[in-house]
């Protein structure tokens, strides 16, 4: 299954983040950035199934949570960020 | 023992605060510092209270709820935040030592907006006047720890916003049993504890950020931006650094839940009845003098008195020896002593939380009725 990373300056803004997610209805959960995404170290991310990116950015914009960058995580472990 | 001394720290708690403290010692590890279960049900826990607090006090975003280990924590932050040497910064008659140390360690110009005790008009008054000639901040504590005079913040925060001077509120004595609403008060900090009016944990405290860039306390390690060696810029992560008081924040987030669940009126209402109970059965002995506020609005739940011909200090360890625990001194507030012509002598303070009865007030009154007479 392919799921999008929505990387969080901060694990409180992660949690808003996904609480305004979760209050919409999409399922996310909260994990730490990986490395390899993770320019300047340490930081969260929300993942969300592909099928709700969409609607996931939507609902983001509009509470005034914008992400900072989006990852496609890919199957085989690498990670494509999404152009906004 | 019966406890009056709720200005310092409550001491008796909800039950649901020990046992959450003591849950977190054991199952919860460091929020922000690992993607395993311990650190994400700190991370929860440290997220609830934080939206907890937001709700409760009118704060729009939990990221600017940021957790200190009391409110002189808070305070020296708001302080540093804002003042610098030389600046002209005003504040009540009846600020603590929390307040009044750091702005004296700055080495800042400090005016003291002073009236007489429970004159919320002439506290008004006095900061209008002082605000005409600017400050760099205006510092108000919402009631002082000594009398329990509540004051107007509401209106001197609304003078501060008028001439754009920012306003820092000590609610110190007044979150949990009094209004504070950062959304009406667009003050640039609120400081608070958690451990008196919030029934938190002693170590644990709450800073409410208002707009701009508050200055970091600590510097250190956040579980963000790791690679960068400054602090990040923004909240609650950039005046956060170090590990988290987990079994304080669990222990508050149950004491945040308890004031909700009881009402800040309901639980004033209560503190109010027994300083009035405890004013008017003071007043009625010989030799006492006893700093009530005419109009019950204007004082919260905390009382001073002084005993003529004994020192402050004797009848409170008088008091002890019963089983009465107050506070008796000068209350680390100087100012507030000098504003009420105490200072010479201190005052004996009797302050009361949700979990004081009449029964403890009326067993007060009785020992010190019984004063002369041992």
């Amino acid at each position: 299954m392919v799921y999008y990373l929505i990387i969080c300056r901060s694990l409180t803004y992660a949690q808003r983040t996904a609480a305004a997610l979760e209050r919409a209805g999409i399922t996310a959960h909260i994990r730490r950035s990986p490395r390899a995404i993770d320019q300047e170290g340490c930081s969260h991310s929300v993942k969300v199934s592909e099928r709700n990116l969409r609607n996931a950015l939507l609902i983001l914009n509009r509470v005034g949570l914008p992400p900072k960058r989006v990852f496609l995580m890919k199957g085989e472990g690498s990670y494509e960020e999404v152009l906004l | 023992m019966i406890y009056l001394d709720s200005a310092a720290t409550t001491m008796q708690k909800p039950p649901a605060v020990p046992r959450a403290a003591a849950y977190a010692m054991t199952h919860m590890a460091s929020p922000g510092r690992g993607g395993h279960q311990p650190a994400m049900r700190a991370a929860e826990t440290a997220f609830a209270c934080r939206r907890a607090a937001a709700e409760l006090f009118g704060v729009s975003d939990p990221e600017r709820v940021v957790f200190t280990l009391n409110a002189t924590h808070g305070l020296n932050i708001a302080i540093r935040s804002l003042v610098r040497a030389g600046d002209r910064v005003l504040i009540s008659g009846w600020e603590h030592n929390a307040v009044t140390r750091p702005l004296h360690g700055l080495d800042a110009e400090v005016v003291v907006a002073g009236g007489p005790l429970f004159d919320r008009a002439a506290q008004l008054a006095a900061f209008e006047q002082a605000l005409e000639d600017g400050a760099k901040a205006a510092i108000c504590t919402h009631v002082s720890n000594v009398f329990g005079f509540v004051l107007p913040v509401e209106e001197i925060a609304g003078l501060c916003r008028r001439r754009g001077v920012p306003f820092i509120l000590d609610a110190s004595q007044s979150a949990g049993c009094l209004p504070v609403r950062q959304e009406q008060l667009n003050a640039a900090f609120i400081a608070m504890p958690g451990h008196k009016g919030l029934y938190g944990p002693q170590g644990t405290g709450l800073l409410l950020c208002g707009e701009g860039q508050p200055e970091p306390l600590l510097e250190g390690g956040t579980g963000s931006l790791s690679a960068l060696q400054t602090m990040p810029d923004f909240l609650p992560d950039r005046l956060e650094a170090g590990t988290h008081n987990m079994p304080g924040i669990a222990g508050l987030l149950e004491g945040l839940r308890y004031v909700r669940s009881r009402g800040t009126e309901a639980i004033l209402r209560r503190e109010r009845r027994l300083i009035r109970q405890a004013a008017r059965g003071l007043a009625a002995l010989p030799d006492l003098q006893v700093y009530e506020a005419e109009n019950p609005v204007d004082q919260a739940g905390v009382l001073s008195f002084r005993v003529k011909g004994m020192d402050c200090e004797e009848v409170g360890e008088l008091l002890g020896r019963h089983g009465i625990a107050v506070r008796a001194g000068l209350h680390c507030a100087p100012t507030a002593h000098q504003s009420a012509g105490t200072l010479e002598t201190g005052t004996v303070r009797l302050s009361v939380s949700d979990f004081n009865t009449p029964a403890e007030i009326e067993r007060l009154i009785y020992v010190l009725s019984r004063l002369g007479r041992e």
